[in-house]
């Protein structure tokens, strides 16, 4: 009795269910898909075909050429030199600051109360917290080099200086480093102090009646614990130091000269301070294909399966 | 060995008293219990012996000397957690091995030891496993490796058996039992199971909130429960309770008047299921519920009085639902608690109806 | 090898007397050691945090004559370092509520006094005159005399309004579009599904500061640069991956059954998705929209390069600009624009705490 009225009323729904399937996709992928599709895909097709350019200042294209890559491996001198402190700056923040530095603010504010812990990783989160102008700016102003400095409030008495210190000439690398390294400090405490609160209360009174002191506690039952989120931190941060440029650009614009102008920033200097483009495009590349590269690599990261779960629901 | 004494230890987790005031010896070489329901104090205690937690007031001595600031590294104590704590990276071996790491003894006699403490337990073919390929018995006992292999003086057992399934639970009670008969060392268990403290502990302590109810062998436990919480506590089935005014001679408890041997007052009565019998005459209900338990039958029977559970042996019911009964028992198996104070009234007797 | 029979025979039980004394004494001295040693660590670490910022309100509340003085500083420490040590040592000493709270009060008080007198005096208002006065900065240059460079200042309420426009239009629509692109790609079953799902995840990882120079050049042909849509636009795409992202796990853990009896009882799928999924996933629409608006409120390298024309300025170039022209002249000025910056940050730092977490390890492994 169901079958013979059944029929037609299911070949309509196929029908129009096709139909609702399509304006369906449409309607909610449509506009990711367009943005991510204009503001990812053809800026990347846009740099390959400006680096064959020869895009400067005047912003009109005469004729296409591989010589903004010839200036690349042959050509430019400076370039050397940007990619070795591109590398001592990311590692060295990363190593110092980001992973170390981080660990060390994780294991000191977890073994504290959670009043007192909880106060300095907040604290120690301020920078990340702050616009990046604005931190800049405090970093301007303790840096000064005249007595109105903090630092140099501190240091003249301390050292006996007869001269205030201007850390923008004598020392910018380390400065970078530093100003950088507070922020990514922050993020690694983050990340470890979480995984050291994850660890069961009872395996660290295990290790305490069977008879590890501080330090044993921390090499037999912390740092195991925490193999996975220094690994994570250290692959995520390297990206990160190595395209990002954003707080040097402000604190000291790349300078003096070119001493602190990371790869990143070498590309935007060439491409918007000196105007040219074409040059810029063909440098942006290699970051591009590196990101690219390092955003693959991530996959492994990441728990798939959960990722790709089976809807269970077939009809639109 | 250890002589361990509380002195009127207190500990305070901030505004909340978990233990007032506790005082209590445990002989060198005894096997205690620290019985009582969830929250009552009794982990807390055993971790101020093995110096995870520090008393907040009071005086823990072992030997005599005070040891409240001592840390657990320095007090030579083995615990086994409820969740056996095994060093989830290392191998059974290394699990074993780690307390030995911190005493100083050339590898080789340490591997010695660790292979003396596996045969113990009979681990010795899971040495190379890591705790996650394990079992949850062999987990535990693996647990009780390692808090051995230290020779501790004071052996802790937080709740060891409450994960285990039923089979493995009454194995590993005759083991630990025998184990620490064979070892001779001072032993505190943890537990809410009150089956585990009487089968495997010389002394019981009944503890509720934070204070101790009674101290004794699991006899004294069961025949004198000095209070009706520990009437209730301890024996499965569980108690009968029934309450009543007393009056001189006899005790109204419903419609039923009970033959009463001593002082008059308002009394709470218990009557275990194992010493009620059925009888030609005493009092009279109707079986309502059967329910058997292999060798045993417990029957719930409606009387005037409220419901009685009463235990029989054998496996067979020899009555069916519905059908009346008459419930006897001897006096002295009758337990009087004074309504207000729930304190045993030891000379005072309840006889069965006549 | 021959294993010993039992475990007591191949040890005998150790007789040496244990001096507990000893012990006790000596875990005592060494915990005291240890506490104190971390938290002179941790003051000295933090200092150097602690003190700028401390800085900066203490200026932006007392400067006069726009020179960065510490001397306000060094004597609000003074009062402020005794009085957090007090507050500490109460709170360690207290052994009830009552005490705590009478102590605490006590310190407050006198702390209050001595900051009253001390500082009281040298604490004004007057360099927050950028909210009230449009052109402050020939205002304050005829204060001081001194002339550095002409930039046109606009109103900070002007920047202010395009700040709150650029982060408030970026977070409605990376809402809209990241909602609807993730509960598809959550719930629906399509061909390219996998593939999608997995370009996702490389979009979210990729760094997009990698593509300013290309992006520029896009905007200049399109015709949107120096737009506050242009900018907008661009952030919005930026932010997109991270935002599908979490919004898909927050999907993923709605359960099943609710939005089939909503089919069941009638609902299409979109139906289905407006009133029954997405109250769902309330909080993460939440845990979205406070982060999208922080990074559009903070924004400064975008917004640097795409924008050009004063009109256009953020809150963030307005205080790139403010301290490159007026640095010089009047410290006070800079720290009341970056206090009147910085407050709106940390407040939706502050109410995005809990979702901190769950965000950056999302659905990492592990």
């Amino acid at each position: 009795m169901a079958a013979v009225t059944d029929l037609p009323v299911e070949r309509r729904d196929h029908a129009g269910s096709a139909a609702r399937r399509r304006t369906n996709f449409a309607l909610f992928l449509g506009p990711a898909i367009a943005l991510t599709f204009l503001f990812f895909v053809i800026p990347v097709l846009i740099d390959i075909a400006v680096s064959f350019s020869d895009l400067d200042r005047t912003l009109r294209i005469s004729k296409f050429t591989i010589e903004q890559y010839q200036k690349v491996f042959q050509g430019d001198r400076l370039l050397p030199q940007v990619v070795g402190l591109t590398f001592v700056y990311a590692f060295g923040t990363l190593a110092v600051f980001n992973v170390t530095f981080g660990l060390v603010l994780a294991l000191t504010t977890t073994s504290l109360d959670k009043i007192s812990g909880g106060f300095f990783r907040g604290v120690w989160l301020l920078p990340r917290m702050s616009p990046s102008v604005l931190y800049v700016l405090l970093w301007l102003w303790v840096i000064n080099p005249s007595d109105v400095g903090l630092l140099n409030q501190f240091l003249m008495p301390m050292f006996g200086l007869a001269t205030p210190l201007d850390l923008m000439t004598s020392a910018p690398v380390a400065l970078i480093i530093i100003a950088n390294g507070f922020i990514g400090a922050s993020l690694g405490m983050i990340i470890f102090a979480a995984a050291i609160r994850g660890i069961p209360e009872h395996l660290f009174y295990a290790a305490e009646v069977d008879g590890a002191g501080t330090l044993a506690k921390i090499r037999f039952i912390t740092l195991p614990a925490l193999r996975w989120p220094i690994s994570f931190v250290t692959i995520y941060q390297t990206l990160s130091l190595l395209v990002s440029f954003e707080y040097i650009l402000l604190l000291t614009k790349g300078g003096p000269f070119y001493d602190t102008t990371v790869y990143a920033l070498y590309v935007y200097r060439r491409a918007f301070t000196s105007g040219q483009y074409g040059y810029g495009a063909a440098l942006a590349l290699f970051l591009i294909v590196i990101g690219a590269a390092a955003a693959l690599l991530g996959w492994r990261f990441f728990d798939l399966q959960r990722l790709l779960q089976r809807p269970r629901i077939e009809v639109h | 060995m250890a002589k361990v004494e509380f002195r009127h230890v207190a500990k305070r987790f901030g505004d909340l008293e978990v233990i007032p005031d506790l005082s209590l010896t445990i002989e060198d070489g005894e096997f205690v219990a620290l019985l009582g329901p969830s929250g009552c104090g009794k982990s807390t205690s055993l971790f101020m012996l093995a110096g995870i937690y520090l008393p907040s007031g009071g005086e823990l001595l072992f030997d005599g000397s005070v040891v409240n600031e001592v840390e657990a590294k320095d007090r030579n104590v083995g615990i086994v957690f409820q969740s056996y704590a095994l060093y989830p990276h290392m191998t059974v071996r290394d699990n074993v091995l780690f307390p030995l790491r911190f005493k100083r003894m050339p590898r080789a006699e340490a591997l010695g030891r660790v292979i003396a403490a596996a045969n113990l337990v009979q681990v010795e073919e899971l040495l190379d496993r890591r705790p996650s390929e394990l079992s949850g018995g062999q987990q535990q006992r693996v647990a009780l490796a390692r808090a051995l292999v230290k020779e501790p003086q004071l052996l802790l057992l937080d709740e060891p058996l409450s994960n285990l399934d039923a089979t493995l639970r009454l194995i590993m009670r005759t083991e630990i039992k025998s184990l620490q008969k064979k070892l001779g060392v001072t032993t505190v268990l943890v537990t809410h199971d009150q089956i585990e403290a009487t089968t495997m502990a010389d002394r019981i302590i009944c503890m509720r909130a934070g204070r101790i109810e009674q101290i004794g062998t699991p006899d004294d436990l069961y025949r004198r429960p000095q209070s009706l919480f520990i009437a209730g506590f301890i024996g499965s089935p569980p108690i009968n309770v029934v309450s009543g005014d007393a009056r001189e001679g006899e005790v109204c408890i419903g419609s039923v008047a009970f033959p009463f041997a001593g002082a008059p007052g308002a009394v709470t009565i218990g009557l275990r299921p194992e010493h009620l019998r059925f009888t030609d005459s005493g009092l009279s209900g109707r079986i309502a519920q059967i329910e058997p338990m292999g060798r045993e039958i417990l029957y719930v029977v409606d009387t005037d009085a409220g419901y009685f559970r009463v235990l029989e042996h054998g496996s067979v019911a020899a009555h069916g639902v519905g059908e009346p009964v008459n419930i006897g028992f001897s006096p002295d198996d009758s337990l009087v608690f004074d309504a207000a104070s729930q304190r045993l009234l030891a000379a005072t007797r309840v006889g069965p109806p006549t | 090898m021959v294993a010993p029979v039992t475990f007591t025979e191949l040890h005998p039980r150790p007789a040496a007397p244990v001096d507990w004394g000893k012990l006790a004494a000596r875990a005592r001295s060494l915990r005291r050691a240890k506490a104190v040693v971390l938290y002179a660590f941790l003051i000295s670490v933090s200092l150097p945090i602690i003190l700028p910022y401390f800085w900066l309100v203490t200026i932006a509340l007392s400067a006069r004559t726009g020179v960065a003085d510490t001397v306000v500083l060094w004597r609000s420490m003074a009062v402020l370092a005794p009085a957090v040590i007090a507050f500490w040592l109460a709170a360690m000493l207290a052994r009830n509520r009552r005490q705590l709270w009478l102590g605490l009060t006590a310190i407050g008080v006198v702390a209050t006094a001595a900051f009253a007198w001390l500082v009281g005096p040298d604490l004004h208002l007057r360099n927050f005159i950028f909210l009230v006065e449009p052109d402050f900065a020939s205002v304050v240059r005829s204060r001081v005399g001194a002339v550095h460079g002409a930039v046109q200042f606009p109103s900070v309420w002007r920047a202010f309004g395009n700040s709150l426009l650029i982060a408030g239009s970026q977070t409605a629509i990376v809402l809209t579009v990241a909602s609807l692109a993730a509960y598809y790609l959550s719930r629906f079953q399509f061909p390219a599904r996998a593939a999608m799902l997995r370009s996702l995840l490389v979009l979210h990882a990729f760094p997009v500061l990698t593509l300013i120079v290309p992006m520029f050049l896009m905007l200049y042909w399109i015709g949107l640069l120096d737009t506050l849509s242009g900018v907008i636009l661009v952030l919005v795409a930026f932010e997109l991956p991270f935002a599908i992202f979490i919004m898909k796990g927050f999907f993923d853990a709605v359960p099943w059954d609710i939005e089939m009896s909503a089919l069941t009882d009638g609902a299409s799928r979109r139906q289905a998705f407006l009133r029954v999924v997405l109250p769902q996933v309330r909080n993460g629409l939440l845990a979205v929209a406070v982060f999208t608006f922080i990074r559009g409120w903070e924004e400064y390298i975008f917004v640097f390069t795409f924008l050009i024309r004063n009109t256009n300025w953020t809150m963030s170039l307005y205080m790139y600009y403010v301290r490159d022209d007026v640095m010089g002249v009047d410290y006070g000025v800079v720290s009341a624009v970056g206090v009147f910056y910085l407050v709106p940050s940390l407040i939706l730092y502050l109410a995005a705490q809990r979702y901190l977490m769950q965000m950056s390890i999302g659905g990492v492994k592990g």
